[in-house]
């Protein structure tokens, strides 16, 4: 069982990838991980609102219409169109200063997307964890006992951050957490303009990256009135897991 | 100081942990308190990425030591029987989570090198103390208008770089915002305070 656990410094953060397999040689991995490096640096091109040139910079300055842009790009503004409609509005990238903003969704499309090239390169066992947005597939590989195990993923207390409150344990799926101590109080209500209130994080798993980062960000703006969505068809198999502000309670479906 | 968290929803209209047809395969396990030897990222990496390499990997999670290889070498030569064999594996394994801490790693404090990010500086400094991060600080950090990056990240950065040697989980969600230059300024103070 071959094993490569690279970090990826992209999108200003680090994108941390631990893979095993049995499959191919220790060269093909570094290969495999290769591709996921340029694979992040194209979507750090195409998406970064810090890049003049990028196609959401273009797309929010009305320099390009989404027609204009490519795959990638128009899939991401697919996939929130499809989160804004599964949240009510309380994810909404449109709904934003400055136009167009993806960021709540990408880093978790993006991380499902290297996570997916991976096994297709012939890597079973992956974790992506992309500033706290993870894709898993196939669990990961204990040697000392020659096991595979489901990926224990750790959610941190944002009370405390030195406190590990909820441990998922998952073999193939996504987690994403939405909180204030990631960047601060950086996520806003679309409707009223105003810093987000209804959690002090909220931590989605769930079969898709995109989806689970995508909610995540909604639950912090809604709390616990976001609780319906998840009874959604399209939610069947999400789970959450949110710590309520100001009291030392969480709720979790 | 830990807080106690109590869950105090439940499941809503009768949903409970319904999986989709085809199931991620997820489960929940209860919460976990931060006591227990084994680093992030490192279990099952013991005969592969070892904890003293200086390669680009696992920043954080320094404190694993590949005991369980160490101990089963010495069973392999020392006690030739099949039935001895087993004992020496065996108590290798039962072993495994109490391992001590390896003598590279020396107490003090360490001064990460200076990494120039685009936004400004960042370095880092830990101290080290039994062996252990007792403490991480930004000696350097970016100031003007990516403030933000620089308030927030730095005390979760910090958070992050004591929790993980504690916790017996493979990876983090939520508290893993992470910058390059504290990572890269964080991994020259690691090495050399031997770990």
């Amino acid at each position: 069982m071959n094993h490569l656990r690279e970090q990826i410094a992209v999108w200003g953060t680090i994108v941390d990838v631990d893979c095993y397999s049995q499959f191919v040689s220790d060269a093909d991995l570094y290969l495999a991980m290769k591709q996921i490096t340029d694979f992040c640096e194209d979507v750090d091109r195409d998406f970064s609102t810090y890049k003049e040139d990028s196609w959401i910079t273009r797309l929010r300055l009305g320099k390009v219409a989404i027609e204009d842009c490519p795959d990638d790009v128009i899939e991401v503004w697919d996939l929130c169109a499809q989160a804004k409609w599964l949240s009510d509005g309380a994810f909404d990238p449109w709904a934003v200063k400055d136009g167009f903003d993806p960021s709540g969704l990408v880093k978790g499309w993006a991380a499902d997307k290297c996570a997916d090239m991976l096994v297709a390169a012939g890597v079973p066992h992956v974790q992506v964890n992309a500033a706290g947005d993870l894709a898993l597939r196939g669990g990961w590989f204990d040697s000392a006992v020659e096991e595979i195990k489901p990926w224990s993923i750790g959610v941190v207390n944002p009370e405390n951050r030195m406190e590990v409150v909820k441990v998922y344990e998952i073999t193939d799926g996504a987690i994403a957490t939405s909180g204030t101590y990631e960047r601060g109080a950086h996520i806003r209500d679309p409707h009223t303009g105003l810093i987000a209130i209804g959690a002090a994080s909220a931590t989605v798993v769930g079969p898709a990256g995109w989806l689970c980062d995508a909610m995540a960000t909604a639950v912090m703006v809604g709390g616990s009135d976001c609780a319906p969505w998840f009874g959604q068809p399209e939610l069947q198999g999400y789970q959450v897991f949110a710590v309520n502000r100001h009291e030392e309670t969480a709720w979790e479906i | 100081m830990k807080r106690a968290l109590l869950i105090a929803g439940g499941t809503v209209g009768g949903l409970g942990a319904v999986l989709a047809i085809t199931p991620p395969q997820l489960s929940t396990t209860s919460s976990i308190n931060i006591a227990g030897g084994t680093a992030i990222g490192t279990t099952g990496t013991s005969s592969s990425a070892s904890a003293s390499s200086s390669t680009s990997s696992s920043a954080p999670a320094k404190s694993a030591k590949p005991v369980a290889t160490k101990k089963a070498t010495a069973g392999a030569t020392t006690q030739p029987t099949a039935s001895q064999s087993a004992t020496a594996t065996a108590s290798a394994a039962a072993t495994q989570t109490t391992a001590p801490v390896t003598t590279t790693i020396k107490d003090g404090t360490y001064t990460g090198p200076v990494i120039n990010v685009n936004y400004g500086n960042v370095q880092v400094k830990i101290t080290v103390s039994n062996g252990k991060i007792t403490d991480a600080v930004a000696v350097k950090a970016p100031k003007g208008k990516n403030d933000r990056y620089t308030n927030m990240a730095v005390p979760i950065l910090k958070a992050q770089t004591l929790q993980a040697q504690s916790a017996n989980i493979q990876g983090a969600s939520g508290a893993s915002y992470t910058s390059y230059g504290w990572f890269k300024s964080l991994q020259g103070a690691l090495a050399d305070a031997g770990f």
